[in-house]
């Protein structure tokens, strides 16, 4: 099971920072739009490294992959 | 880490969830509601130095569909009076009026109200839909500079 994780700050102000941790590409898009949904318009987005990850299952087939290569010379 | 967002909150709404949040933003500052506009306003006049500010929440949305008449909620502390309504455009609309208090500090209260307002608001909203979506809250704290931050998690197959 992956472990999704969501950090939401509201300033003083009202505007809204949020932080969407261990979800990844398509999963990463939804939950940024269901947020944007529910609280109002983007002024800002930043995809960091992990949403350019691959999903956890195609990552451990290149992970065993790769050991298969290493094993091999 | 993988995606962090900027959002500008927009509070559309019906009349009592926004009600709850003024509610809970005059808690936090020390005003006291009144249930009623008549009752706050009971015996009170315009008297002469009194100054008046109102300020609209440009991102808000009062449902038509749920206004009803008199749909105002009066706040006081001290000789500061905001009255919380929808105006003639559906939009939130928060009046400050007080004797002996200048228009920049009319206007000060009234944005300081209209900030929290919207404080309360995006956290009940948001509260209310991450719970629907099962995630479950691991840390929920209010920092030095006034922010509310909340740490939720949900497991996925």
């Amino acid at each position: 099971m992956a472990q999704h994780d969501v950090e939401i700050s509201i300033t003083k102000t009202g505007e809204v920072k949020v932080h969407i941790e261990g979800a990844k590409g398509k999963a990463c898009l939804e939950y940024a739009k269901w947020l944007t949904k529910v609280i109002g318009k983007v002024k800002d987005q930043q995809m960091t490294r992990e949403y350019y990850e691959p999903e956890t299952k195609a990552r451990i087939n290149l992970q065993q992959n790769l050991k298969v290569e290493d094993d091999s010379t | 880490m993988s995606t962090v967002l900027i959002l500008a909150p927009v509070i559309v709404s019906s009349w009592p969830a926004i009600a709850v949040a003024v509610t809970g933003a005059a808690s936090a500052l020390g005003f006291a509601v009144h249930k009623t506009a008549q009752e706050a306003l009971a015996g009170v006049e315009q008297e002469q130095g009194t100054q008046t500010v109102e300020i609209d929440l440009a991102e808000s949305q009062v449902l038509a569909q749920s206004l009803a008449t008199n749909q105002q909620i009066v706040l006081t502390k001290g000789s500061i009076r905001l009255v919380v309504e929808r105006d003639a455009r559906g939009r939130c609309k928060v009046c400050a009026t007080g004797k002996g208090h200048g228009k920049a500090e009319l206007k000060q209260a009234a944005e300081e109200f209209t900030q929290k307002l919207t404080q309360c608001f995006v956290y009940n909203k948001v509260m209310k839909e991450l719970k629907s979506k099962s995630f479950q809250v691991v840390n929920e704290e209010v920092t030095q500079d006034e922010s509310i931050r909340i740490h939720v998690r949900r497991w996925v197959d």
